[in-house]
């Protein structure tokens, strides 16, 4: 196997141990600068949101007729980025690629931050937040039942179930690891650790158990990864939008999900690993492999890209037609060029092996195609009704400080989050990487 | 912790919990003891009275609920405007519940204004006028809108008593050359109306008859009588002026002419039709005359003065030549260029060619605002003020110093010190401001009085609303300040019917309440049988000669707003608010342009144009546009105030403050359009407050039109399928479903299934229904600002569609909720706001929506609209709101409704009576108001009903069939004829 390429031979477990257990350390006082200056993100974006409670969502750019603007760019764009954190803890897991362990534990992270922070937009979204309980399914006196028709509904579902497995994948993997913790520790975090160990001891039957449940885990989260975003994409599908309404749209979205997702882990990726010294663990091998999978990613999301302007082509369809036109010579043409360059012609680069093994390179081009993936979603979701079945309510839509203060509030309580993480739980899973080093030998933790 | 400390922090939790989560708290609700006996609470009262917004005197009746009046509409039985009202009309009860309105007589001394009460305002206008009468003859002055006989005859007679000449009547629109024009070719020096219902042939030199023009009500009505199609005929109205107005829209020819050079084309139609021996009927040698003085006239002379084509002078001729019940009319009351009398004066004559006994004029039914003064005589009016020893100068509802070019001297002559001023206005206009006490007096919906809009007729005026004050009507004022203690009656009141008994108009006490009831007395006149004979002045001949234009360089024009009529409307909001209805920009007063000279300028759309002239300058905002002439600036008269309360002043501009103060000599009129002396664009910017995106239909069968000979024939058969072209007209009942094209079954109607067909052949695009839906609905008004956003509120906006062949083409489109069998909103929502009757009304539940906007994004026609913000009503603008539709809230979305509220009060009188609603019983505000019965309403499951009858239409479609929405909104196509 060719597992142990992508990690350093003479890691030895008690390295591991150190190394990650060296990360819950008391924090020094940058850490704490990073985390006030995240704070007052979040805080900023708190103010910004219950601002728009007060006054109403006017304070935002959308309009007539783009009724939906950054705050559902947003929500698709953060549950895009959570769909490549499970595609590595699990997808990779289940294919047995070797080279995810060691970022496994961040990525499926990533993945519970992220659709937590995308779970949050749809309510920023909405007019009236507060009566947000109408879309739970509870028994009333009116007999009124929401209406499972409308793909927001599926949204509901698909977006709490993915959460909820994620979460819990998350922390099953965790367990032993957690247990490793808890046995270095002392005083209060040594209690917190028992608590949350839910008392692992390693013995046989509990690996057992353990091994099993983490493989449904797994299983379970694959195909979430397909249907959860797919279910974003008949929001915009099942409506009948130009540029919208076409069937491509459940694989054209999945694939950039773990397109973008992929590039936000690599540009978390190489400050942690250089941060937390994870250089022998985290090596070029995998950052590589993660590279070349955004090239195919890449590959699949420009092919998509062709296909929507074949389609509007083929169909002789007139309002299609000119909807595609427009998105490429109209007012959003910077959008379009964006999402084209960022996310189907910069990663070709990665063909490049200097390139790809570049971490300069590798960071600047995750970020251009994660901006790239931002606009691709604001292309689509602003451009299609924009410039919609009416000519004479056509209009333009541009954000407001509002917007940006939530979208800044967004990613600061994102990365708040993670930070928070790295310092409290082990970022990195011992236990695969134990396994890496010696497969096969005993569990000793 | 103790525990008491806990009960504390307990107890005082809860309270504060409790507290901050009340909803707001209710206002206090008063029931009434003794109700007056005409006020059934919950309710409507309607009083009928006579709208005073222009002086066309359409009759209307005002609706009150517990008091205020919520919604005004038109009077069907009232012969101007037979149940319909424009969009000022609509308009109208702004002006009671304006948040600018003064409710107190104010007084300027040194300079500062303070209230006083109306006991002291009466005192001091009492003893001014004394002072005034006392001192000498004339010294007390008055200037009035057009106002009817009564009080007109009270004004004179109290003049006279404080030894005084009459008042002047001044309207800024007078129809000065018009009236020179009927003068020295009839012999009347005054507005005969037309018949233009009777006419097969329009031949318009520029009037805007369905804007501003006379009475724009009743000649909308009159023009779709004659142009709507009907058993396969279509009358014919070709339109000839530098630019194309709404009027010139609604055409099937519009012929740019140079301005001025109307007169031209008509001298040489004169010419040719007095060629071909017309004109027996001429007094003896005044055809030959006038042939002699149109010598120079031939066909290349006229075409190239004129600047028209050849090819367009033919058709023109050979138009009038065909038609056998041709009506020729002259200039718009304002806008009009040079030799606007002359054009007149030719328009008239050709009239007595064509129709010697001259069946198509009226000269009974004269318009009422012939009586207005000329402006020469305004303006000799005001430098008499200026340089006599006037002592006291009353203002009744004018608004000169906004009104007359700045050069007009009025300024000067209201701001002598040694006079008094006296405004008896509501608002702080640009007059009041210069008075020396503002007194206002009640408005028409709030007195008695009568006018009418036509010679001769009986219009009556009653309070229709609880007073906002104590303000008393002018009338009364004048009884008891002029008077002495011997006043001929105790009030205006008893004074309007004892002239009216006195006059024959009113016999008894019952006829007078019959009248009242009525709106007015409208027996049928009786036909006389005296044929009008023309007396035409023997040197006609004369006048038939044009002015040579100086320059060819740019032109502005002020042309008269459909909106702002001249100015007055420009504080009543919903006329700001709701878009003009060719440029779609509302709140501004962009400078209209062609394209062509556009480019050769350099300059762009949006561009800021500083204008100047001899007398001022301003800046307005380009707006491209191919319906005027190239080297052609159209600006709208109405908007720039300096004053004028909140949503006049600082709005739009005024190109009245830059015209030149000279009147055209010959017929004493204002001079509308001049050469400026520099046009620059200034390198700023400024958005236009446009709510539409794309001027064409990009081909997607939106506002569809077919030639009048393809309906006649029939067309060729067409092949039903499922695409775009082959798409059926399916119909929201059951029959519109088809295995091939739907998946889900029809819905289950009951009884019901509202539907309205608009008529695309019938819409001018005046807005009138924007604005009946405004009022009725409660709609919020959000300002340019938001507009520009992109967050109008309308619920009805009639789009306009340019053809892009030719883009002088226009094809108007009240688009509104369609109300769609298959509604593409309501599967989206995922909380069933949208819901779907069982009458086929997709309501929105605005207590169940939470804002997802999904419906609005899912919505092909994009008539949902979402509340943005908490929209604000100053007080006490909300007394007008409609108490049976309810103000939305901020994250809710909503759209029309149907009127659901009259739906649902037509089923409580139908239960009551125990029958089904009637075809027709239903009348949404926009149906019941359009001028020209172009929206139909009613039952699509009664086979009997008008809409259902109307579907089967061959012009019947559907906007985007295509979506297979089903929308029970079914347009007719707009017929177009080539001349």
């Amino acid at each position: 196997m060719s597992v142990l390429r992508n990690m350093d031979t003479d890691v030895t477990y008690n390295e591991i141990d150190q190394t990650v257990l060296k990360t819950l350390e008391s924090p020094s006082r940058s850490y704490w600068l990073v985390i006030v200056l995240l704070f007052l993100g979040v805080l900023v974006g708190a103010a910004c949101w219950l601002y728009q409670i007060f006054i109403g969502i006017g304070v935002g750019g959308q309009n007539n007729p783009v009724a939906w603007g950054t705050y559902l760019i947003n929500f698709v764009f953060w549950v895009g980025i959570a769909h490549s954190g499970t595609l590595i803890s699990a997808i990779l897991y289940l294919f047995r690629a070797g080279w995810r362990n060691p970022i496994a534990r961040a990525a499926e992270t990533m993945t519970v931050f992220a659709v937590c922070i995308a779970g949050l937009f749809p309510f920023i979204h909405l007019g009236r937040v507060w009566m947000v309980y109408y879309m739970l399914p509870y028994p009333n006196q009116r007999n009124l039942w929401p209406n499972f028709q409308s793909p927001l509904m599926f949204d509901v579902v698909a977006i709490s179930t993915y959460l909820m497995v994620s979460s819990l994948f998350w922390y099953t993997g965790m367990l032993p690891d957690l247990a490793t913790v808890r046995d270095r520790a002392t005083g209060f975090r040594k209690k917190i650790f028992s608590i949350i160990s839910i008392g692992w001891t390693g013995d046989f039957e509990q690996w057992r158990h353990y091994t099993r449940g983490f493989l449904f885990f797994a299983a379970l989260a694959t195909p979430l990864v397909i249907s959860v975003h797919s279910v974003v994409s008949w929001d915009f599908a099942l409506a009948i939008v130009p540029g919208w309404h076409t069937t491509i749209f459940a694989p054209y979205f999945v694939a950039g999900a773990i397109h973008s997702g992929l590039a936000m882990v690599i540009t978390l990726m190489i400050p942690l690993r250089k941060i937390f010294n994870y250089q022998r663990f985290i090596t070029m091998d995998v950052l590589e492999n993660v590279a070349k999978t955004i090239i195919f990613t890449g590959l699949i999301v420009g092919f998509a890209y062709a296909t929507e302007y074949f389609i509007a082509w083929y169909s002789h369809n007139i309002v299609e037609q000119e909807s595609f036109r427009w998105r490429a010579m109209g007012e959003y043409q910077f959008g379009f060029i964006l999402m084209v360059t960022c996310n189907s012609m910069i990663p070709l680069l990665f063909f490049v092996k200097r390139i790809r093994r570049t971490i300069a390179w590798l960071f600047g081009i995750s970020i251009l195609v994660n901006i790239g993936m931002w606009f691709e979603r604001f292309v689509i979701i602003i451009g299609g009704v924009a410039h919609g079945f009416m000519p004479h309510s056509w209009g333009l839509y541009k954000p407001t400080g509002i917007e940006f203060g939530i979208m800044l509030g967004s990613f600061c309580l994102f990365f708040f989050l993670f930070v928070l993480f790295v310092k409290h739980l082990p970022s990195v899973s011992m236990t695969e990487l134990k396994e890496m080093v010696s497969a096969g030998s005993d569990n000793e933790h | 912790m103790n525990r008491r400390t806990f009960l504390k922090i307990a107890g005082l939790g809860t309270i504060s919990i409790t507290a901050a989560c009340s909803s707001q708290p209710d206002e206090t609700l008063y029931s009434l003891v003794h109700a007056p006996d005409d006020m059934v609470t919950g309710q409507a009262t309607w009083y009928a009275s006579t709208c005073r917004e222009c002086p066309a005197g359409c009759g209307v009746l005002a609706k009150n609920r517990e008091g205020r009046i919520v919604k005004i509409e038109g009077n069907p039985l009232h012969p101007i405007n037979k149940g319909k009202l424009c969009i000022r009309g609509q308009a109208a009860v702004q002006a009671i519940y304006n948040p600018d309105r003064i409710l107190t007589p104010m007084l300027k001394e040194s300079g500062k204004w303070h209230a006083v009460n109306f006991g002291q305002a009466e005192a001091i206008l009492r003893g001014k006028a004394k002072q005034a009468a006392e001192k000498g003859y004339n010294r007390v002055r008055m200037i009035t809108e057009v106002i009817g006989d009564t009080l007109h005859a009270l004004f004179t007679d109290a003049l006279k008593k404080w030894k005084s000449e009459a008042p002047l009547v001044f309207e800024p629109f007078a129809y000065e050359s018009l009236k020179t024009a009927n003068r020295e070719v009839f012999g009347v020096d005054g507005l005969p109306s037309y018949r233009m219902d009777k006419a097969d042939l329009l031949v318009v030199f520029g009037a805007d008859f369905l804007e501003t023009w006379l009475s724009p009500v009743e000649y909308a009505r009159k023009f779709k009588a004659m142009h709507a199609v009907q058993k396969g005929k279509k009358g014919r109205f070709i339109f000839i002026s530098p630019y194309q107005s709404l009027t010139g829209v609604n055409s099937d020819l519009w012929i740019p002419c140079n301005p001025g050079g109307e007169a031209v084309l008509a001298f040489g139609i004169l010419k040719e039709l007095l060629s071909r021996n017309m004109g027996h009927d001429l007094p003896e040698g005044i055809g030959a005359s006038i042939l002699k003085q149109l010598a120079q006239f031939d066909r290349t002379y006229v075409t190239k003065r004129s600047g028209i084509s050849e090819h367009q002078y033919e058709r023109l001729l050979k138009a009038l030549l065909s038609s056998e019940n041709p009506l020729v009319l002259g200039t718009p009351s304002a806008g009009a260029g040079p030799n606007s009398l002359q054009t007149n004066v030719a328009a008239n004559l050709l009239n007595l060619l064509l129709d010697p006994r001259l069946t198509l004029l009226d000269f009974q039914n004269r318009h009422r605002v012939e009586t207005a003064a000329r402006r020469i005589d305004v303006l000799d009016y005001i430098e008499s003020i200026r340089k006599g020893a006037s002592d006291l100068v009353l203002l009744n509802n004018v608004n000169p110093i906004f009104s007359l070019p700045p050069t007009s001297g009025i300024k000067e002559a209201l701001d002598k010190k040694s006079m008094f001023v006296v405004c008896f206005s509501n608002f702080w206009d640009e007059t009041a401001r210069l008075s020396d006490m503002v007194l206002p007096v009640r408005h028409p919906l709030e007195t008695w009085d009568e006018y009418g809009g036509h010679q001769g007729m009986v219009s009556t005026l009653q309070p229709a609303a609880g007073l906002m004050n104590d303000a008393s009507t002018l009338g009364d004022l004048m009884l008891r300040t002029a008077y002495g203690k011997t006043p001929p009656a105790s009030s205006y009141k008893v004074h309007l019917l004892a002239r009216m008994f006195d006059k024959g108009k009113v016999s008894g006490k019952t006829g007078w309440l019959k009248t009242l009831q009525n709106g007015g007395g409208f027996g049928k006149a009786a036909p006389t049988d005296k044929k009008f004979k023309p007396s035409t002045n023997t040197d006609i001949a004369k006048t038939l000669s044009v002015t040579e234009s100086k320059s060819d360089g740019i032109r502005l024009i002020a042309a008269p707003s459909i909106r702002y009529f001249d100015g007055r409307g420009a504080n009543k909001v919903w006329l700001s608010e709701i878009p003009d209805p060719l440029t779609r920009v509302s709140w501004q007063t962009p400078v209209l342009i062609h394209p062509d000279t556009l480019k050769k300028k350099g300059w762009k759309q949006e561009n800021l144009l500083r204008i100047e002239s001899k007398t001022g300058a301003l800046e307005a905002p380009i707006y491209k546009t191919e319906s005027v002439k190239p080297g052609i600036l159209v600006m709208s008269i109405g908007q720039g105030h300096e004053a004028y309360g909140r949503y006049a002043k600082g709005w739009g501009q005024n190109p009245l403050a830059v015209l030149p103060p000279a009147t055209d000599p010959a017929s004493g009129g204002p001079v509308m359009s001049f050469h400026p002396v520099s046009v620059t664009v200034s390198g700023k910017k400024k958005n236009l407050a446009i709510t539409s995106g794309s001027r064409i239909q990009h081909g997607r069968k939106i506002a569809l039109t077919v030639s009048l000979g393809e309906l006649i024939s029939g067309g060729k058969g067409k092949k039903q399928g499922l695409d775009m072209n082959a798409f059926p007209l399916a119909l929201p009942l059951p029959e519109g479903y088809h295995p091939k094209r739907d998946i889900y079954p029809p819905h289950d109607h009951d009884t019901y299934r509202w539907s309205m067909v608009v008529d695309l052949d019938r819409c001018v695009g005046c807005n009138a229904c924007a604005a009946a839906c405004y009022a009725e609905n409660n709609i919020g008004i959000v300002g340019e600002k938001r507009i520009i956003e992109g967050r109008e509120m309308a619920w009805l906006s009639v789009e306009r569609y340019h053809n892009p062949d030719r883009m002088e083409e226009i094809v108007f489109l009240p688009m509104l909720c369609q109300h769609c069998d298959n509604a593409p909103c309501e599967s989206v929502c995922p909380v069933y706001a949208p819901h779907h009757s069982k009458e086929g009304i997709n309501n929105q539940i605005y207590n169940r929506c939470i804002g997802t906007r999904f419906c609005a994004q899912n919505c092909p026609y994009k008539v949902r609209r979402f509340n943005w913000f908490e929209w604000e009503w100053p007080s006490p603008s909300h007394m007008q709101l409609n108490p049976d539709v309810t103000v939305r809230a901020k994250g809710v979305m909503e759209k029309c409704s149907f009127c659901i509220q009259r739906i649902k009060s037509a089923h409580t009188d139908a239960k009551n009576e125990k029958r089904l609603i009637l075809d027709g019983e239903v009348l949404p505000a926009c149906v019941q108001t359009c001028p020209t019965e172009a929206l139909i309403f009613g039952n699509l499951m009664d086979k009997q009903s008008r809409v259902r009858k109307l579907v089967a239409d061959p012009r019947a479609y559907q906007v985007m069939g295509y979506l297979n929405t089903k929308p029970a909104v079914i347009y007719l196509k707009k017929v177009v004829q080539e001349i």
